[in-house]
């Protein structure tokens, strides 16, 4: 998987301005074109439409009339017990998710760089086979391996001793965390396998000079200067989570301890095309996005100043 | 936004019959009841149902005025209605929709279909229903639907298991419970029925069977009772029933659900009229021809029954050509020969009177250890009337269902009906119904 960097070929040197600004636009333009129609407008149109309100009068059989209802919306949104606890339930998934899934990474990937594992590159591709599997099939497997009757996984248990209802109204978001582990682990060992590589050689090499193990090597050399590779896993890793849907929207179909609301992309799903109530769902929506941007925010900022320090 | 409100607009003006010309069609639709000029054109047909390509084939194979392109979509559960009201909303709908009796005055009240009322022969089709059909598709004096069919809540069972409890068919509730305990008796880990956190409909037709009244209009009002008094009996039954094990709380048609009825371990289905053929097709591997029966559901004494599920077809408010399309839903619910061409795609209970039994005909019973169809004769006769679906189901269903999720961690079945009825009232204030309990 390591990616060879082309050689950049030296050619005629051109003017600086002029030209190049002009090349810059014709490659920039398409990308412009498409970001303006498929992410701002949507975005722009959702938070037009999460300011309205479709009223219905007496017994809603005539015409639903569009009004300008200002904030209530976001009221009802962030009201509604059912979206607060799908929130409060994405907490507790990251507090489960990002150190088994993190710490899972950076333990395989300093294994990896260690040249522990003889056979590197086959390694490296079991790690990441995993993430190849697209997560709604992801979920549909893991639902058949979850359910209790059908799975061979839960068969093995009970034979051994073991019973697990990984379906349960306790047990559903660790095995929700499994299969987010299971499926994002990988992918954030080549990252941060990737990081380690860049790692100047002759650092490793003073250190082991200087008489230390590959382990002390690995923790106090090498961690410390993956960090922000590190922080880049923790920002997308926060957004991701954001937008947990299709795990919990699959398995929903397995089992009833997964409601209709579990989390908020779910609520605002629901609320768009069970309930029909786009303008809701805008607004959930538009808070959904501005509690990512806000963490975005404070990730970065944090993986900076670890970085500066 | 301003392109939807005029389609709104429009559409809704072409409602009233004041803007009688739309793109495409120059045929005035008459005012009186029955069209006068022959509609012409194409027009596009969304269903989840099975069969219905074949039925769309023989009315395009019947006539040449009207071109029929069917298409499948989902099932409600699996997103067929998110797909149809997006679709409607963002104006390209197909003319003709597939919408269940529950879903459907969410439909109406959302301004996503066309009164039929200006659009069809009512004399010929919706005069000549019964009561409690009628009921689900009009709503004032507006028609929004005509019913396909008309499906009876029905207990299927194994008739083989049963007696090898000693055990009746049971007629009343409290014999349920009776079969139950000689079932669990024989076998403790076998369960009589499944009791089925999805399937929140079951639960409305238990409720409705029992006597409870969800929704009901007094004057500009709705009126929910969804915890009234027979609906909480009925609640508690049913928790009574699975805390004693007599019924398995699992979800519907999941995989858990297929291989507990194939393997014996659970002796009965609360389904309807139309669950035969996904019955057969779950259990016909297992060596089961003839073991399964269907039964009238068990009363509280007096005969009383419910409809679960059932479909109605109705005209889009986009559509184009709303002549051709009721034309064609007039075809589908009321010409033998739709029936005859669904063949063998379901065993519906059809809502058009005569229409059942070209519906039986067409239909192979063979793997059915009764007659079904006398059995649904039987349970259509007994429909409870005055039952009325609310305005936006999906609320309510949300919220038991939700609660339901609670079922193995101290939840009941009662709390879930609490639930239901504090987040219906609320949620439907929201959209500015007004509202009481």
């Amino acid at each position: 998987m390591a990616i060879q960097a082309p050689a950049a070929p030296v050619r005629r040197k051109r003017t600086a301005t002029g030209n190049s600004g002009r090349t810059a636009a014709l490659f920039l333009t398409p990308f412009f074109a498409l970001f303006a129609v498929a992410m701002v407008a949507p975005v722009i149109y959702s938070i037009w439409l999460s300011f309205f309100s479709e009223r219905k009068s007496g017994l809603g059989f005539g015409n639903p009339v569009t009004t300008f209802v200002g904030m209530e919306n976001y009221v009802q949104v962030l009201q509604s017990e059912t979206f607060l606890s799908g929130l409060l339930r994405l907490v507790g998934y990251c507090a489960m998710y990002i150190p088994a899934m993190v710490g899972g990474a950076v333990v395989f990937a300093l294994l990896l760089d260690a040249g522990v594992a003889r056979a590197r590159k086959m390694f490296q591709l079991l790690v990441f086979l995993p993430h190849a599997v697209p997560g709604v099939i992801a979920a549909l497997i893991w639902a058949y391996l979850y359910t209790p009757g059908i799975s061979p996984l839960v068969q093995a248990l009970e034979s051994g001793g073991i019973q697990i209802g990984f379906l349960d109204a306790h047990m559903v978001l660790p095995s929700i965390v499994n299969i987010a582990v299971w499926e994002w682990t990988g992918y954030n060992v080549i990252i941060l396998f990737t990081a380690l590589q860049a790692v100047p050689r002759e650092i490793i090499e003073a250190a082991r000079v200087d008489g230390a193990s590959e382990m002390r090597l690995s923790l106090a050399i090498k961690f410390p200067l993956v960090f922000p590779a590190l922080g880049v896993i923790m920002l997308f890793t926060m957004i991701g989570t954001l937008q947990l849907f299709a795990e919990p929207m699959i398995l929903s179909k397995a089992t009833s301890s997964i409601t209709s609301t579990w989390v908020p992309n779910m609520w605002a799903y629901d609320a768009a095309f069970n309930r029909h109530n786009l303008n809701q769902a805008a607004a959930a929506s538009i808070i959904i996005a501005l509690l990512a941007a806000i963490l975005s925010f404070v990730v970065t900022r944090f993986s900076n100043k670890a970085d500066k320090s | 936004m301003k392109r939807r409100q005029f389609i709104l607009g429009a559409a809704g003006l072409f409602g009233t019959g004041l803007l009688v010309t739309a793109c495409g069609t120059t045929e005035k639709p008459a005012a009186a009841n029955k069209p006068t000029t022959e509609p012409k054109g194409e027009i596009t047909f969304w269903s989840s149902l099975a069969g219905l390509d074949k039925v769309t084939e023989a009315f395009n194979a019947s006539q040449s005025n009207i071109k029929v392109t069917f298409e499948t979509i989902p099932n409600g559960v699996n997103g067929g209605y998110a797909k149809l009201a997006t679709a409607i909303t963002a104006g390209d709908g197909p003319d003709v929709s597939t919408v269940e009796y529950p879903q459907l005055p969410q439909f109406v009240s959302d301004g996503h279909l066309l009164p039929l009322n200006d659009l069809i022969d009512t004399a010929a089709t919706v005069d000549k229903l019964s009561e409690q059909i009628r009921g689900q598709v009009q709503f004032g004096d507006s028609i929004y639907g005509l019913p396909y069919d008309a499906a009876p809540q029905i207990l299927w069972l194994r008739k083989d298991l049963l007696e090898e409890a000693g055990a009746a068919v049971p007629t009343t509730w409290a014999e349920f419970e009776e079969a139950g305990k000689k079932l669990k008796a024989v076998n403790p880990e076998r369960y009589l029925a499944s009791f089925n956190p999805n399937e929140v409909p079951i639960t409305a037709a238990l409720a409705w069977q029992g006597g409870g009244k969800w929704f009901t209009t007094e004057g500009d009002q709705w009126k929910i009772g969804i915890n009234d008094q027979p609906t909480m009996k009925v609640a508690d039954f049913w928790q009574k029933m699975i805390d004693a094990k007599i019924v398995k709380v699992q979800q519907a048609a999941s995989d858990e659900w297929g291989m507990d009825l194939a393997q014996g371990n659970v002796a009965g289905v609360l389904g309807a009229s139309w669950s035969a053929r996904s019955l057969q097709k779950r259990v016909e591997n297992a060596n089961q021809k003839g073991a399964w029966i269907a039964a009238e559901m068990p009363t509280w004494g007096e005969p009383a029954g419910a409809f679960y599920g059932g479909s109605s077809f109705n005209v889009t408010k986009g559509s184009k050509n709303p002549a051709a399309a009721a034309k064609f839903i007039t075809f589908l619910t009321t010409d033998p020969k739709a029936i005859e061409a669904r063949g063998n795609g379901g065993s519906a209970v059809i809502a058009y009177p005569g229409l059942t039994a070209v519906a039986q005909k067409a239909f192979d019973s063979s793997f059915f250890g009764n007659d079904i169809y006398a059995v649904f004769d039987a349970a259509y006769k007994t429909i409870t009337p005055g039952w009325q679906w609310g305005p936006n189901w999906e609320i309510t269903k949300a919220a038991i269902g939700d609660a339901y999720g609670k079922l193995g961690t101290g939840g009941t079945v009662g709390g879930a009906i609490t639930a239901a009825q504090k987040a219906t009232v609320e949620g439907l204030k929201q959209t500015g119904l007004s509202v009481t309990e």
